[in-house]
């Protein structure tokens, strides 16, 4: 206490805090030289210039006005602890469960919309225009109830959905690219091309952020430590009380995410080469390592291609593989990991959760390795339906045309909010690389005749054109067109997607505008109706959303099939 | 928990117009407590915030109070303009201090906020947690104006001159298309202009499709770009292609500037954080939450830099700070009549309304308590409440146990200076037993009793006086007679049980729920200047769970001829002024008209204890008796 100095007392020209290096970067922060206001003043200040740029996420919200280089507030929506996103991919059961979801959700939307409004942006919503930045499979009905809300409620003159791959494209300067969205539920793959989205080549997979969430607490459960405090204050130190295993109360989302968005990273990949280890152990996962490698296929390119600099030891796939096969997979894992990680451990203070007791806070210990390879789980090969991230990418490539699939290999852009994740992009760039160079598995002794099958067999040679265009520290280029590495513009990647939006604004671009006149024109029945009610009944005005086929002005509506609905098993429409 | 009761805005109800049952979680969006519900007028209704339309009337800071016009408003980002910061890592307000006079100064503690004497470099400093802006970076020449001093950074940010860049780029070549779209207008309306700047660059490389909208078709490209009609943007020289990799984006930063030395310093500096060493070694603590060496990401996340990737940093040391957000006074209108439900007096020292309509002064307000609970015979040990209670026992000490049953009180206080006569019915959530009446008036609840038929039924009966009763009309407390003075004076010490032992049920029905008290009762229990006591009961059932909880309508009565909207209008709009009311009561009583008025509440009468728990508490108990026989042996 009394060695900390009273801040007053603090000789400014004499104190020079020490600069971490990468702070420098920020020196560009005061380098430009515009004027005053320089953006606010080509905008009116009350109009409806300005448009309301609102980014939804299942989880964080991002708000603000269009020309703006970021968002006024980015938020997490859901406070509670009870609920861990705003809406999820979980399904309801029965038509009443359904129903209460969609009350629930309707009712926090409005909610949440109204914040945006009054409390994050204190607007009028009547005079201003909206354009909200949409994931592809956002589900429709969330997309109905906010535009219900937004004109019902809230009266705003008119709204407009845009892609967020898009704009994140935009936003990078480009109209053609693969943008990967690597969110909460979900990690999205979109190519795109001259700025059209390709959406059935959409490639998705559920290795994105919650999952990371429940694996990260896992490994927590299982490998960290707890210290409780001590029970009373009377003991000396020897008394201290014995660490044990994390009780799950601790580890709730809050602390789970504050430990994810905090102390994780992402480490360099290991040289274990997967085949090494998991056919290892007997049984169980080794039905992909059937493959054997007869066909030396690119093999030549892939050993040309060696691994990007920085590994943190040199030696090559095998090497490590251990002589004594260890119990389990995970358990071999994680002592690869302890082994090779030079990571810290943390001592993170917690406050004991009611039924454990003591004086002050306890602490857990989580492992450095557990930090540094948590994400491993985003990154380690997965099945048919769990691809890694940079499996889903590759994916991608394959479903797009020939003719592409260089031009995208080397545009690939990613986006969301685990990217933000220190050392994330590198490491993908990697993986991509990795993958796709990776020796043909080895010679299985079961089925020594079969033919290797390499899913990604036809995009091997795009191995030296793999460039992430917002990849914070590239490899060196190996060709031209991975020179395109690391050159979008410096938008964090969470925010890509809500500055593209903004981009769009300005320009007065983007998604089809829905006027309030049509909004109302096409509600004009039943104006008293209730908002709640059945889905069915109440969707007369079609929100444009590219899994409904674009129609010729004033053709009818088919309203006899049910909308694409979340969470609801297709009910025929409740007709009296 | 003590038992509440909230009152239901029509703008959330089932088809039906019922609100929606209180067992739903989103019962609890249906639903507000009386003091934050508004009365239209106009339209006779209940409104709410959920409902009601909102209008910004002035933004002042709720720092400086200071009343910032709305036209600077925007280009200050809704944020204080002046000298109001609020600290990175804890959101506490900052204040100025100077720097210290050159002499050395001992530990004397002795920080002199805002003084415009003292050593030029000024800094923030955070009273709270400590921290100090100088870690940041930022010191002031001056200790006033501090945010103008600061704007120049925030106006030459770069993500918003990168931004600025972008549109550049961007803005030619989609002019250019939407004039070619115009051109031509055809089947690609429905493109928006970035997809037609995108086409119109694909069309130049294939002729083919640069003619497919049906302008002289069989002819070269070639001849068409330099036989031009005039009024054709050239496709040539000057053209902006969006897709031209000639004209590529530039960024001014790129994301891997400084080749990526930044990134992975970073990343070798979050590996580095922490403690090596074994179980035993003294280990340095780093904590994410508040303090420490990595800023959180809600920190993050408050003091805003998370947009640029160069300047985001998990390091706490590159927090800056933030200037106050603006508050808001807003206005309410309703959303039907758009007539103005509350107005706030715009100065932000003053906290008056000029226009206030709230429904407390229109609704009879509701109070609900149980007498009985937390007195549970069955829990209470003697003489040895004092002794420390486990968790469950002081849980279970407040909550309903099955299998019993428990009087409630409602008090009704009335707001208008009408009498009304209140009816109550319990909505047909629950099941028919015999004991729950139903009135006739019921609205039928289609919705309700469809999804109630799959529901388990509430395994609790709930008893409601079926007639209707008075609540005497709202007067200033010197106008009472003085024969009432002694019940007034009853209020203070009816205390939780004395109500109910002093008034024998005079409707009761008089079932003994096997609690200490013997008169059960449901009906009016008392009634004294505008409030009246209203008894009810619960059954609870064997194998009850869950909270005790109903939706109950409560339609009112009361006199009103021509003028009455309006008296009630006067009355509303200037609560505080009740001088002028004496009259008034006179006036309601003179002619015939009645209105009635319905509103849904929700009651939640607390929770029923759980099974885990009675058996802990009662185990507990028998070990405690046992105990104590043999102490006495």
């Amino acid at each position: 206490m009394a060695a900390a100095p009273p801040p007053a007392s603090r000789r400014i020209s004499t104190v020079i805090e020490p600069r971490p290096p990468a702070r420098s970067s920020s020196s560009s922060y005061i380098v430009g030289s515009t004027p005053h206001y320089s953006t606010t003043r080509r905008h009116s200040l009350y109009g409806t210039e300005d448009r309301i740029i609102i980014d939804p996420g299942s989880k964080y919200w991002k708000v603000g006005f269009s020309g703006e280089g970021k968002p006024r507030q980015v938020y997490q929506v859901v406070q509670g602890d009870g609920e861990h996103a705003l809406w999820s991919w979980h399904a309801s059961r029965t038509p009443e469960e359904y129903e209460e979801a969609d009350r629930m959700l309707s009712s926090r939307l409005q909610d949440t919309l109204r914040a945006v409004f009054f409390e994050s942006l204190m607007t009028d919503p009547k005079s201003r225009k909206v354009i909200i930045v949409e994931h592809p499979l956002l589900p429709l009905r969330v997309k109905d109830l906010m535009a219900r809300i937004l004109f019902d409620n809230l009266n705003i003159p008119s709204l407009s959905f845009i892609s967020c791959h898009m704009l994140a494209l935009l936003a990078a300067g480009r109209t053609s690219g693969l943008v990967v969205d690597c969110g909460h539920l979900e990690t999205t793959v979109l190519p795109i091309s001259s700025s059209r989205p390709m959406y059935p080549l959409l490639r998705t997979t559920p290795r994105a952020g919650a999952h990371l969430t429940t694996h990260l607490r896992s490994l927590i459960l299982e490998y960290g430590t707890y210290h409780p405090p001590f029970a009373s204050l009377a003991g000396s130190a020897n008394t201290a009380p014995r660490p044990s295993r994390v009780p799950l109360e601790i580890l709730t989302d809050a602390f789970i995410e504050d430990i994810k968005t905090s102390c994780c990273f992402v480490g360099q990949p290991l040289d274990v080469s997967e085949t090494g280890f998991l056919s290892t152990p007997a049984g169980g996962r080794d039905d992909r390592m059937d493959v054997d490698v007869e066909t030396p296929v690119s093999h030549g390119q892939s050993l040309h291609a060696s691994p990007p600099s920085g590994q943190r030891s040199g030696s090559h796939s095998g090497a490590h593989t251990p002589n004594r096969p260890p119990q389990t997979t995970q358990d071999f894992l994680s002592a690869q990991y302890e082994r090779q990680s030079a990571t810290f451990d943390f001592m993170i203070p917690v406050t004991p959760p009611p039924p454990l007791t003591g004086t002050g806070r306890g602490n857990i210990r989580i492992p450095g390795w557990v930090r540094e390879r948590a994400a491993e789980y985003l990154f380690l090969g997965g099945d048919v339906d769990e691809p890694s991230v940079a499996e889903v990418i590759l994916q991608a490539v394959l479903k797009v045309p020939v003719d592409l699939r260089k031009r995208m290999i080397s545009n690939i852009l990613v986006i969301g909010g685990t990217p933000m994740l220190p050392g994330f992009i590198p490491r993908l760039h990697q993986e991509l690389v990795r993958t796709l160079t990776k020796p043909m598995p080895t010679p299985s002794v079961r089925s020594p005749k079969r033919r290797a099958y390499d899913p990604f067999d036809a995009v091997r040679p795009l191995a030296a054109h793999v460039a992430i265009l917002n990849n914070p520290s590239p490899p060196p280029s190996t060709s031209v067109s991975s020179q395109n590495a690391g050159k979008a513009p410096a938008f964090a990647p969470s925010n890509m997607a809500w500055v593209g939006g903004s981009l769009a604004g300005v320009l007065k671009t983007g998604g089809e505008e829905i006027l309030h006149d049509k909004w109302d024109e096409a509600h004009v029945t039943e104006p008293e109706t209730p908002t709640h009610e059945v889905v069915t009944k109440e969707t007369s005005m079609v929100l444009p959303d590219w899994t409904r086929v674009p129609m010729v002005v004033g053709a009818p509506h088919a309203g006899k099939h049910a909308p694409r609905q979340f969470g609801l098993t297709i009910r025929e429409p409740v007709t009296a | 928990m003590p038992p509440t009761i909230r009152y239901h805005c029509n703008c959330t109800s089932l088809a039906s117009g019922v609100p929606p049952p209180p067992h739903l979680p989103s019962s609890a969006y249906a639903f507000h407590p009386l003091h934050s519900l508004y009365f239209c007028e106009e339209c006779d209704a209940v409104r709410c915030n959920r409902c009601a339309t909102v209008e910004i009337s002035g933004y002042y800071c709720p720092n400086c109070l200071f009343e910032v016009p709305s036209a600077s408003v925007r280009a200050e980002k809704n944020r204080c303009a002046r000298n109001c910061f609020l600290c990175p890592v804890c959101t506490n307000t900052l204040s100025v201090v100077p720097s210290d006079p050159p002499e050395p100064a001992d530990g004397a503690r002795t920080p002199v906020t805002i003084s415009a004497v003292g050593e030029p470099p000024f800094f923030l400093y955070c009273n709270h947690c400590r921290w100090d802006s100088v870690d940041a970076g930022i010191t002031f020449e001056k200790p006033t104006g501090l945010a103008l001093q600061l704007q120049k950074t925030e106006d030459s940010a770069p993500e918003i001159l990168e931004l600025e860049k972008l549109k550049d780029y961007f803005e030619p070549a989609l002019r250019q298309a939407q004039a070619q779209q115009q051109l031509h207008a055809s089947s690609t309306a429905h493109l928006n202009p970035i997809q037609a700047a995108a086409s119109s660059a694909l069309s130049r490389d294939i002729p083919a499709l640069k003619y497919s909208s049906g302008r002289r078709p069989g002819l070269g490209s070639s001849s068409s770009r330099r036989g031009v009609p005039p009024a054709m943007p050239s496709p040539g020289v000057g053209h902006q292609d969006i897709d031209d990799p000639a004209t590529e984006y530039k960024p001014r930063v790129w994301m891997s500037a400084g080749g990526g030395i930044g990134h992975d310093a970073e990343v070798e500096w979050l590996a580095n954080l922490g403690s090596q060493g074994g179980e035993g070694s003294s280990q340095p603590v780093v904590a994410t939450s508040n303090s420490g060496e990595i800023a959180t990401l809600s920190q993050r996340l408050h003091a805003t830099q998370f947009s640029w990737a160069p300047t985001h940093s998990l390091r706490t040391v590159d927090l800056k700070p933030t200037r106050v957000p603006l508050r808001s006074k807003k206005s309410k209108r309703c959303p039907k009549c758009t007539h103005i439900l509350i107005k706030p007096e715009l100065k932000a020292q003053s906290t008056k309304w000029k226009i206030k309509l709230v429904a407390g002064n229109y609704l009879p307000g509701i109070e609900v308590f149980l007498p009985t609970v937390g007195q549970n015979p069955a829990l209470k040990k003697t003489g040895k409440e004092k002794e420390a209670a486990s968790a469950e026992e002081a849980a279970a000490a407040n909550m309903m146990l099955p299998g019993r049953s428990y009087p409630f009180h409602l008090i009704f206080s009335n707001p208008l200076y009408d009498p009304i006569t209140v009816r109550l019915s319990v909505q047909r959530s629950l099941p028919a037993a015999s004991a729950t009446p139903i009135v006739p008036d019921t609205p039928a609840t289609p919705m309700v009793s469809q999804s109630h038929a799959t529901a388990k039924r509430p395994p609790y009966a709930i008893s409601l006086p079926t007639t209707s009763f008075l609540v005497n009309p709202f007067a200033e407390a010197w106008e009472y007679e003085d024969d009432e003075d002694e019940e007034m004076f009853d209020e203070d010490d009816i205390g939780i049980n004395l109500g109910i032992s002093r008034t024998p049920g005079r409707s009761g029905t008089g079932r003994d729920g096997g609690t200490k008290t013997k008169a059960k009762t449901v009906g009016v229990l008392e009634r004294r200047a505008n409030v009246t006591k209203i008894g009810g009961e619960v059954v609870v059932s064997k194998e009850g769970k869950g909270a005790v909880k109903f939706n109950m309508l409560v339609s009112y009565t009361y006199r009103s001829d021509d003028a009455a909207p309006e008296e009630a209008k006067t009355d509303a709009s200037t609560p505080a002024s009740k001088l002028s009311s004496t009259k008034k009561e006179l006036l309601a009583g003179a002619t015939e008209n009645t209105k009635t008025f319905n509103f849904y509440t929700v009651v939640d009468l607390g929770a029923i204890a759980p099974k885990e728990i009675i058996a802990k508490v009662e185990k507990q108990e028998r070990r405690d008796s046992v105990q104590t026989v043999g102490v006495y042996n």
